[in-house]
């Protein structure tokens, strides 16, 4: 498997449940993102906590598909949020203008205190 | 450009005025060491007692105007930051060499000549910017570093001729540096800001009980003038056309040195610093040569930034450029007074050694973390590690080198210079053979990831880019296959690398790629992958700093610039 290849890891702490995002999230991965994030979303998780400190960069694709499972996790009164946005990621959202499309927080510890 | 943590004052920022003048002291007691250079020469110029007291007197202003015109901010003038200016052991060498040839006016002669040629680099210094690349300038900090650390310990142990240590120069020393350490380690507030001042002083008190400071011995016969306007110019100025090599040899290492400090200064002010700003590094550059032609013309040797003074300014978290400029005038003012002079002259040597060593510490490791802010790859550790030992070797075979010709002792008779001179002829040589345009042919099928990234990884650690630069070209590369899709016949990505810029092309079989030029709403994002492939041109456009399209028939091209 590549080093930059996409790595996800679920942390369920009971109230949020966190999802750990590794390596470069692109066209051929973003679909996998979203499957893992539909499955959380059906099984009922209310607050998902997406921690990109491990992202190298994302492409459109997988900005789409945050997108769309941001809108979807709306309509199931859910939401998903964004930590650790940085260097070029953080970069990559200031260009797209999608920092303000997105619940962001500084660090995992700022998000879980404020959610 | 963000705030580092600690950092209590910024550039742009004054401090309390008690604060202001405490820290300008602690500055000017730091420089002051550096006294030490034309003390060396004046001594070994033969100058008696009075002379040597006006000699001083001279540098201490000559000091003063350079460390202004150093922080200054005028248009072709001045770094912008709090960085003093100190007399520099890069010039020793070849002062030494010229007072023996003809005398202190000769030195005083050649040192302006210097001044002169980095007042001519400056404007330059974009244009030679392959040739002394931000690594160099950070393994030239790193050599003074070092040689300040040797220097200190020479002075804390007091050897002696017969390379003997004096013992109590090593209590005395170790007290000083050991204040120093406690104060900075495990105190907060004021005694943490001025933790070098505070040692000297307490260095001062134990040299006095010790009886190893007399400054009664340094006042001339008939006795001190309480108020004396310098002597400006009173030894004259002679010129020899064979000391221009060894000048402007140390007028490049000065110039390297100041890069390397204004570097660091601006580094310490942003946490998010990647590379200097030419327009500041110029204008030091310039502020150095004509603080050198000043300190020439009025009757001292060369100057230059002070490493240890950035130091200083790490150490205790005030970067304020005020403080630099009420050094300056501090300095200007104690050259009124001979009595200062005598009192900076008689600076216990222990305690002067305890500084050194002290601020060598802040000005090495600085040194080394500007060399890693860029991608090392074979040839530039070659470059780095090869004259660094150089630099070494000028110190452990002294004796050795000493048999070498004359002409040929300036530089391998001194650390700093013998290591300069060495980066940079072996960049010049080690740039052969480096292939500026590179280009890797990708297979018909999916897009291949890791081939681009490991071809611009490893392309750019050979051309010594910055990764923050391969990794937007990385991401630009990627984006655009993903966006062009499958190419029948696969497709071809070409980078180029002149130092100052990365230049990526990608050409494809297919029709050419839109940009657009304004930003697609979330919503449109969501609805379509029209709306994807809209984010996508959207995102070349602004992560590049320039991008071009192009078609010929059936083939495209995407051309992306990024600047270096």
């Amino acid at each position: 498997m590549s080093k930059t290849a996409l790595k996800m890891q679920d942390t369920d702490t009971g109230e949020v449940c966190i999802v750990s995002i590794g390596g470069r999230i692109d066209s051929s991965n973003a679909v996998d993102l979203l499957d893992r994030l539909n499955v959380l979303l059906s099984s009922g998780k209310k607050t998902i906590l997406l921690d990109f400190k491990e992202v190298l960069y994302l492409t459109s694709a997988a900005f789409r598909v945050l997108l769309v499972a941001t809108d979807e996790a709306e309509r199931n009164t859910a939401r998903i949020v964004l930590c650790g946005l940085l260097g070029q990621v953080r970069e990559l959202f200031e260009m797209g203008g999608l920092l303000e499309a997105f619940t962001v927080h500084g660090s995992r510890e700022d998000a879980l205190a404020k959610l | 450009m963000s705030r580092p943590p600690g950092l209590l004052y910024s550039v742009e920022e004054t401090p309390p005025r008690a604060i202001l003048l405490i820290s300008a002291l602690q500055h000017v007691a730091v420089n002051s060491v550096t006294l030490i250079f034309p003390v060396i020469i004046a001594h070994e110029a033969g100058l008696p007692l009075k002379q040597t007291v006006e000699f001083v007197s001279l540098s201490m202003f000559a000091l003063g105007i350079s460390t202004i015109f150093l922080c200054a901010q005028w248009k072709f003038v001045g770094c912008g930051y709090l960085c003093p200016a100190g007399f520099s052991q890069i010039y020793i060498g070849p002062s030494l060499f010229a007072v023996h040839l003809g005398g202190l006016a000769l030195v005083l002669g050649m040192t302006a000549v210097a001044g002169i040629i980095q007042i001519g680099i400056a404007p330059l210094l974009r244009r030679l910017r392959a040739l002394l690349p931000t690594e160099i300038a950070g393994l030239v900090i790193a050599i003074v570093g070092l040689s300040l650390a040797v220097f200190g310990m020479r002075f804390m142990l007091g050897i002696t001729a017969r390379s003997e240590v004096q013992p109590i120069y090593l209590v005395i020393a170790g007290f000083t540096l050991v204040t120093m350490i406690v104060l900075n380690i495990w105190t907060k507030g004021y005694s943490k800001l001025f933790c070098v001042l505070i040692g000297i002083v307490a260095g001062y008190v134990a040299s006095a009980f010790a009886g190893i400071v007399d400054f009664s011995t340094l006042v001339p016969e008939g006795g001190l003038s309480i108020l004396q306007l310098p002597k400006i110019a009173s030894f004259g100025w002679r010129f020899d056309v064979t000391l221009l090599a060894p000048f402007a040899v140390a007028a490049v290492a000065t110039t390297l040195r100041t890069m390397g400090d204004v570097s660091n200064a601006q580094r310490l002010n942003d946490m998010d610093w990647v590379r200097p700003s030419f327009t500041s590094l110029a204008g030091g550059v310039a502020a150095n040569g004509l603080g050198s032609l000043f300190s020439g013309l009025v009757g001292s040797s060369g100057v230059n930034s002070n490493s240890s003074s950035v130091g200083l300014s790490n150490a205790m978290g005030i970067t304020s450029r005020n403080v630099g400029f009420a050094t300056g005038v501090a300095f200007v003012l104690f050259s009124l007074f001979p009595v200062a002079a005598i009192g900076f002259a008689a600076m216990p040597v222990p305690v002067m050694g305890a500084s050194l060593f002290f601020t060598s510490a802040f000005v090495f490791t600085s040194g080394l973390q500007m060399i890693t802010t860029r991608l090392l790859d074979a040839r530039k550790v070659l470059v780095i590690g090869f004259s660094f030992a150089m630099a070494v070797m000028a110190d452990i075979y002294r004796d050795v080198f000493a048999n070498l010709p004359a002409v040929l002792q300036p530089i391998f008779g001194n650390s700093l210079v013998l290591g300069t001179v060495c980066a940079v002829l072996l960049n010049l040589i080690m740039r052969i053979g480096v292939r500026q345009r590179v280009t890797m042919k990708l297979h018909a099928g999916p897009v291949n990831r890791d081939t681009i990234e490991r071809f611009l990884t490893e392309q750019g650690g050979r051309w010594g880019a910055r990764r923050e630069i391969i990794s937007r070209a990385i991401f630009g590369v990627v984006q655009v296959l993903e966006v062009v899709g499958d190419s029948p016949d696969g497709s071809e990505v070409e980078a180029s690398f002149d130092e100052f810029s990365l230049d990526v092309t990608v050409r494809y079989k297919g029709a050419p790629l839109m940009i657009p030029d304004r930003k697609p709403t979330p919503r449109e994002i969501i609805a379509s992958e029209e709306g994807e492939r809209l984010l996508a041109g959207y995102l070349l456009r602004q992560s590049a700093d320039r991008i071009n399209c192009k078609a010929s028939g059936n083939a495209a091209e995407v051309q992306l610039h990024y600047d270096h």
